[in-house]
């Protein structure tokens, strides 16, 4: 499946329509085998794609009736949605199909009170929330339920309290995040941390020291090539300019890093012919690694790319329309 | 199980069609609207038998067979994360019934944790394989032999946060804060004096779950100790600086006794001799609370520089900070034109 990738050796241009093309053409491929092997994704995969479409101001580029028919029959009876009608439920594809309705103001389409109590009934007593039945507990799933329940105006039907506090507990010496307390620090873990605190009005839980240690330990992830990486001594990686540019602006210092210099390293990992972002120049690209260079691009204020929420990864029109203005 | 063989067991193809096994069993297509003929034209393997675990999961049916199906498809997509947990109900379905042990069928718990192992090692960055193994452990309740498991994957990859997080979930549940969970994580930084990830666990084993009570006597010198000699040998390395500024934190020891030994890294007066930026940083700090704004502001100044410019924003803040520990200064961000 491996295509040939042109990179772009015009590191200044941003290649709009040859990502909304490219972004088109994804569910046109069911003559690869890798269109099957990630039916696991799918519901997430829409989300990805939908949210960079909006990015690039070609919010319709997706036919809506059809987003709307499958995202409902993702729906289980227990209220939660899997990846695809024939996946279980988890959270992680039940805010996907969430965050997918709200962008296209189609909430009413789906059974929300249903999906309210599903995320609820994932609560465990130290405040974390499971993935799925199968009780995996992770930071993740407390920024998928909040953010899901916070979409849905439900965010009374969980213990909000308990479930910042657990987060805090996920905060390490070094200034970040894990997954559960005790674990490495990583930036994506970050991301959903800082997103837990900032949706709940929470930052101030942590001391202004604490806050500058963790915007310096994301800063750090900046490499001398301007691309940023995960974890110390980790590669680059795309994906990375939204995990902790994304943080950054939460924490209200984007500043810190050299976003010139992220901005020709993004750039340079796009394909030119076909459209798409690799995860760094050299791989294949992948709708994923494209939504999160477009999200970067956007969060630094790339010219002719719609505004990006830096808490909710959506559009800032569809933030607005659903919160009221900041 | 000495005779168990991964291997083997990978080229093993099922015959959903012809083996009696499968015969009262009729396979459901995909339906989700789509034309179902494309993808049987690239892969009948994967369509075969995903169209029988659709048969399968409608009938509820939880027989040993299932084993057999759902690891055929897990060899061909690990991630697939609704045939784990079939899989895993089936287990416990046999367990419960008491099948599982039974000759008959040919598989057993021990079997089962090998065989996540040799699918652990072909698919390093999945993560449903080690959340599998960990219910299973937790059921077996028996960790034996799973700490000698994650040190094979850690010679794979020894940062691999999937399975440091399984490790630790192992030390936490089984109580492991042990001699032998302390000689991993040195002999890991012994290999690899950069990685991150032993550093965070040592502190874990160490420091993590201590109450209001403190460290023991020696602890907090035998890990600054250790935290030194790595920075020895590479002194730019961020790990092991703030595995050192947390060991003393821990013991409330201040970090004005670092005094000597940053200023062996960064003589802040011969420039050209800072080997350093981490310590350069410590020692802005450790200027600063001394009242010596002079040499703290030069400590910064030769960071936003000379030895780290891409973060200059960050250390002009650091700048700005000097003299008013208890209140951050205001940071208003330079301007920065992108296109
Ligand atoms: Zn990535």
């Amino acid at each position: 499946m491996a295509t040939a990738v042109t990179f772009t050796n015009k590191p200044e241009e941003l290649f709009v329509d040859k990502h909304v093309k490219y972004i088109q053409s994804l569910d046109t491929r069911k003559d690869e085998l890798e269109y099957w092997l990630t039916e696991h994704l799918r519901l997430n995969g829409v989300y990805w794609g939908l949210t960079a479409l909006h990015l690039l101001g070609r919010p319709d580029a997706l036919p809506r009736d059809e987003t709307i028919k499958f995202v409902q029959s993702c729906q289980h009876e227990n209220g939660g949605f899997g990846a695809h009608p024939s996946h279980d439920a988890h959270l992680l594809y039940t805010l996907s199909a969430i965050q997918i309705l709200a962008m296209i103001d189609a909430l009413d389409a789906v059974d929300t009170e249903a999906c309210a109590a599903y995320v609820a009934g994932l609560q465990k007593p130290s405040g974390v929330f499971a993935g799925d039945e199968w009780g995996e507990e992770d930071t993740r799933f407390v920024y998928t339920a909040l953010q899901t329940l916070k979409i849905l105006n439900k965010l009374d039907r969980v213990d909000v309290e308990k479930a910042v506090d657990f987060v805090l507990r996920c905060q390490n010496y070094d200034g970040g995040f894990g997954v559960v307390p005790g674990a490495e620090s990583h930036s994506g873990q970050i991301f959903t941390c800082v997103g837990v605190l900032s949706m709940t009005n929470n930052l101030d839980r942590m001391t202004p020291a604490s806050r500058d240690q963790l915007a310096g330990w994301l800063a750090q992830r900046q490499l001398p090539n301007g691309g940023l990486n995960g974890r110390p001594e980790k590669l680059e990686d795309v994906c990375y300019s939204w995990w902790v540019l994304s943080s950054l602006a939460m924490l209200g210092k984007l500043h810190w890093i050299d976003q010139n210099k992220l901005v020709g390293w993004i750039l340079s990992c796009q394909d030119e012919v076909r459209g798409g972002l690799a995860d760094r120049k050299g791989d294949a690209v992948d709708v994923f690694h494209t939504v999160f260079g477009l999200a970067g691009l956007s969060l630094v204020g790339w010219g002719g790319l719609k505004e990006v929420d830096p808490i909710y990864c959506m559009p800032v029109e569809t933030t607005k329309r659903l919160f009221g203005p900041k | 199980m000495a005779s168990y063989s991964s291997e083997e067991e990978e080229e093993e193809e099922l015959d959903y069609t012809n083996d009696p096994v499968w015969a009262d069993v009729t396979p459901l297509p995909q339906d989700d609207g789509h034309n179902p003929l494309a993808q049987i034209a690239y892969s009948p393997e994967y369509t075969i038998a995903m169209s029988y675990l659709r048969a399968i999961m409608a009938a509820n049916d939880h027989s040993p067979r299932v084993l057999n199906l759902t690891s055929d498809i897990i060899g061909m997509n690990a991630a697939h994360y609704t045939v784990w947990g079939y899989r895993f109900k089936t287990l416990m379905s046999l367990d419960r019934s008491q099948t599982l042990e039974d000759e008959k069928i040919g598989w057993s718990w021990r079997q089962e944790l090998e065989w996540v192992q040799s699918i652990a090692k072909r698919y390093e960055k999945n993560y449903q394989i080690w959340h599998h193994r960990q219910l299973i452990i937790d059921h077996l309740d028996d960790p034996t032999g799973e700490r000698a498991v994650t040190g094979e994957m850690f010679a794979l990859d020894s940062k691999n946060y999937h399975v440091w997080t399984y490790r630790q979930w192992l030390v936490q549940r089984f109580q492991l804060f042990d001699e032998e969970e302390l000689a991993a994580t040195a002999s890991l930084l012994e290999e690899d004096v950069r990685n991150n990830s032993a550093w965070n666990h040592r502190y874990f084993i160490v420091l993590g779950r201590l109450g209001e009570a403190g460290p023991e006597e020696g602890v907090v010198e035998r890990e600054s100790e250790l935290a030194k000699e790595a920075i020895s040998k590479a002194p730019q390395n961020p790990s092991a600086w703030n595995y050192l500024k947390a060991v003393l934190r821990k013991g409330g020891i201040e970090l004005a006794t670092l005094k000597p030994f940053c200023e062996s890294f960064a003589p802040i007066l011969s420039p050209d001799e800072i080997k350093s930026s981490h310590a350069l940083d410590i020692l802005s700090e450790i200027y600063d609370e001394a009242g010596d704004s002079v040499k703290a502001e030069k400590a910064l100044e030769l960071l936003a520089s000379k030895f780290d410019p891409v973060r200059k924003n960050y250390w002009r803040y650091r700048r700005r900070l000097l003299g008013s520990k208890p209140t951050p200064a205001s940071d208003t961000p330079t301007i920065q034109a992108t296109a």
